[in-house]
């Protein structure tokens, strides 16, 4: 392979420093985070009273949030893991992007439930006094384990690179060299490094799949373990996963678009790369609207007493008008653009990729609160805003404010680090060559 | 003419009726009162007075009426016992105080009146019950046979007294359980009856043991008698707490150990895999160190 060609991919993959419009989007999103940051100390200084929830509604936007982070962390499971061991290497430019992507989603996971403690303090309790029957427990063990695995799943396929920016002294600040210095000035492409370095990596690939897949069967079992209309099913943990994956493959598409105009990437993440998680998108959509269809046309066609209220309730009720946007933004409408092949261009298929993610928003926020206002008990004499849910501005302050510090560390990430692999890209055009 | 005779019977009339919905309006009810004696245990002799009052066809109780005791027909304040006012259940219940006593030993035969005090609702009512004073004595076998006496006090002796209906029954917490299948007993002419018990295997206290009791109820002549007696003829209890058991729903500490095994084995599994993967980095640094490779990139 001629040394110009590797030359041109690493220039085109090094991280660039923020141009108007980059410096602009970390503003703003720092902005979101410090308003988010004011409301959780205006909750921490006033209590959880400052939220909307009540008796009634005691999980909010804050768990429908920390659910939404959850599903689309599993991505990092789907592009890494599964599509690395199914040898789809068209898969390669989209790995570090679904990482960072499941990474910061974790992390905002974690923080988000320490929000919804009201008390922070209360946190280390879970560890002190946590028992382990809880399906609570379960997933502070299984959200931590794979914390680590996603972080490891990063670390390792980027040691290559890092060697790749160390030799780019002149292109970096001293405080960057210094962090690439840390964190990789070890790596020497031996062969032997790179055989433990890929043996870890497939490790990490395999064990990440059951992890991943727990991590949201348990955050599914949550829900379904306790009896309420709208979460006693069977169906959950199947019906989160297949969720979850599709919210992540509408991120990944989201990233791909963004990062792709932002740093002009149309040679390594092609046209071809749209259709394929295009269709990768189409199949989620299919799956997790047959799941949908099970959650809510089987209890539907019963129509028990106990479930009426709650199910009437989404269908032409007072969540009508979400429930249908959710249906449709989160599945529908993306399966309608993405299964002609003209709806798997770029363009199209990152407004489907939109539509999923912020309908999937909506549908995680539908599986929280509704279900929490009818209880198979209703309470007696209960104020009456209790019976009612709508967050207040504390709430949705720290929700953004959450959701644009994933984004930040994101939008962070691909400063520092290159969001497409270098060394990889090289390596698998050294091997188009040769073939 | 004529139609002023009319005019005016229509007028009477109504002014009748009219006068008769204002009597009604102002009428009291007749409140009903009862009163009865109870000797418990041969120990504590007490008064319940009963109130009721037939309200819209039904009989209700009546509360907040008070009562005063009086030992004897003379309701004279030299004979009063005391006061006391009907509860919810329109009952009020009145302990013959130790003031009475020598009132209480004149007689064998003893007259209880109680008085409620006039009010808005209801005017003053007055009633009675005629008391022989008498008590019940029990006594147990080995063989779980119980023998109870009825006693009638006649001046200052003690007589048996013969054809006196009496239950026997073990006390259990919501109610009395009868020791067979018989559910009353009527003395014979030595004024004992003889019960055999036949509840085996009953669940007594922590020892064992169970409480017996016969009683006299509404007698007209002596009242409501009672008399307990305890003995071992129960089966002990077995506190048995599910606290410590392994359950899915038990405290910290205390889950199945099938959860713990797997719980633990998979967790253990995973982070050993985790930390070994840490280890392969540490394994890449110390290949790295001191290598120098020119790079191909």
């Amino acid at each position: 392979m001629e040394n110009s060609t590797i030359q041109k991919i690493t220039d085109d993959l090094l991280p660039q420093k923020f141009g108007k419009q980059g410096k602009l989007w970390v503003a703003f999103l720092s902005i979101l985070c410090v308003i988010g940051f004011i409301a959780y100390c205006r909750q921490v200084y006033k209590g959880l009273v400052v939220t909307s929830m009540r008796d009634y509604v005691s999980w909010g936007i804050y768990i429908s949030n920390f659910v939404f982070f959850v599903a689309i962390s599993l991505v990092g499971s789907l592009i890494t893991a599964v599509l690395r061991l199914t040898n789809a290497e068209w898969s390669t430019p989209l790995t570090r992007i679904a990482e960072i992507i499941a990474v910061s989603a974790i992390t905002f996971a974690s923080i988000i439930i320490v929000v919804d403690m009201g008390r922070p303090d209360r946190f280390y309790n879970l560890f002190l006094h946590g028992r382990l029957q809880s399906p609570i427990i379960w997933d502070v063990i299984v959200i931590t384990t794979y914390f680590f695995i996603s972080l490891l799943l990063l670390y390792f396929p980027l040691l290559p690179d890092l060697q790749i920016l160390l030799k780019y002294k002149e292109k970096t600040s001293k405080g960057l060299y210094k962090l690439y210095s840390f964190l990789g000035s070890f790596w020497k492409n031996t062969p032997e490094q790179e055989k433990i370095s890929n043996r870890a990596i497939n490790i990490l690939s395999i064990t990440i799949i059951p992890v991943a897949f727990s991590i949201h069967t348990v955050t599914s079992w949550l829900f379904a373990t306790t009896y309420r209309p709208g979460w006693d099913s069977t169906n959950f943990g199947a019906y989160f996963i297949s969720g979850a994956f599709l919210v992540g493959a509408g991120a990944v598409i989201v990233a791909m678009y963004v990062f792709r105009a932002h740093y002009n990437l149309e040679k390594y993440i092609t046209d071809s790369h749209f259709d394929k998680m295009g269709k990768v998108l189409v199949l989620l959509a299919l799956l997790y609207l047959y799941f949908n269809v099970n959650e809510f046309l089987v209890p539907a066609f019963k129509m028990k007493k106990s479930e009426e209220e709650h199910l009437m309730g989404l269908f032409t009720g007072e969540f009508a008008a979400v429930f249908w946007f959710a249906i449709s933004t989160a599945m529908i409408i993306p399966i309608l653009i993405l299964v002609f092949k003209n709806g798997r261009k770029p363009f199209p298929a990152f407004i489907a990729g939109i539509l999923v993610v912020i309908g999937s928003w909506f549908k995680r926020y539908l599986i929280v609160t509704p279900t929490l206002l009818h209880p198979f008990l209703p309470m007696h004499d209960v104020p009456a805003n209790y019976k009612h849910y709508f967050p207040t501005w504390e709430e949705w302050a720290i929700a953004i404010g959450s959701l644009a510090g994933a984004l930040l560390i994101i939008t962070i990430f691909a400063r520092i680090f290159p969001i497409i692999p270098i060394h990889e890209t090289i390596i698998e055009t050294e091997q188009h060559e040769k073939a | 003419m004529k139609k002023h005779s009319y005019l005016s019977i229509v007028v009477v009339l109504l002014s009748f009726i009219g006068l008769s919905v204002l009597a009604q309006a102002t009428a009291k009810n007749d409140l009903q009162l009862s009163v009865s004696y109870f000797n418990s245990n041969n120990k504590i002799q007490y008064l319940v007075a009963h109130t009721k009052c037939k309200i819209d066809g039904k009989f209700q109780l009546v509360p907040n009426v008070e009562i005063s005791f009086y030992i004897s027909n003379d309701s004279s304040a030299t004979n009063l016992l005391g006061k006391a006012t009907t509860n919810e259940k329109g009952e009020a219940v009145l302990m013959i105080p130790p003031a009475a006593k020598s009132e209480w030993v004149k007689s064998s035969k003893q007259n209880f009146e109680v008085v409620s005090k006039a009010s808005a609702l209801y005017d003053e009512t007055k009633a009675n019950t005629p008391v022989s004073k008498a008590k019940l004595k029990i006594e147990t076998s080995d063989d779980k046979k119980i023998t109870v006496t009825v006693l009638e006090q006649k001046d200052t002796a003690w007589t048996i007294v013969k054809g006196v209906e009496l239950k026997v029954a073990i006390k259990r917490l919501d109610g009395d359980l009868n020791v067979n299948e018989t559910q009353t007993f009527t003395t014979d002419s030595t004024g004992t009856i003889s019960a055999e018990f036949k509840r085996d295997s009953l669940p007594g206290d922590l020892n064992g043991n169970l409480t017996l009791i016969a009683k006299v109820e509404d007698n007209d002549t002596y009242g409501n008698l009672t008399v307990e007696k305890v003995v071992p003829w129960g089966s002990k209890i077995q506190y048995s707490t599910g606290f410590d058991r392994r359950t899915l729903f038990a405290r910290r500490g205390h889950s199945p150990i099938w959860l713990e095994l797997l719980a633990y084995s998979i967790i253990l599994a995973v982070w050993i895999i985790l930390i070994h993967l840490l280890g392969q980095i540490k394994k890449i640094k110390k290949l790295g160190e001191g290598v120098i490779v020119e790079m191909k990139h």
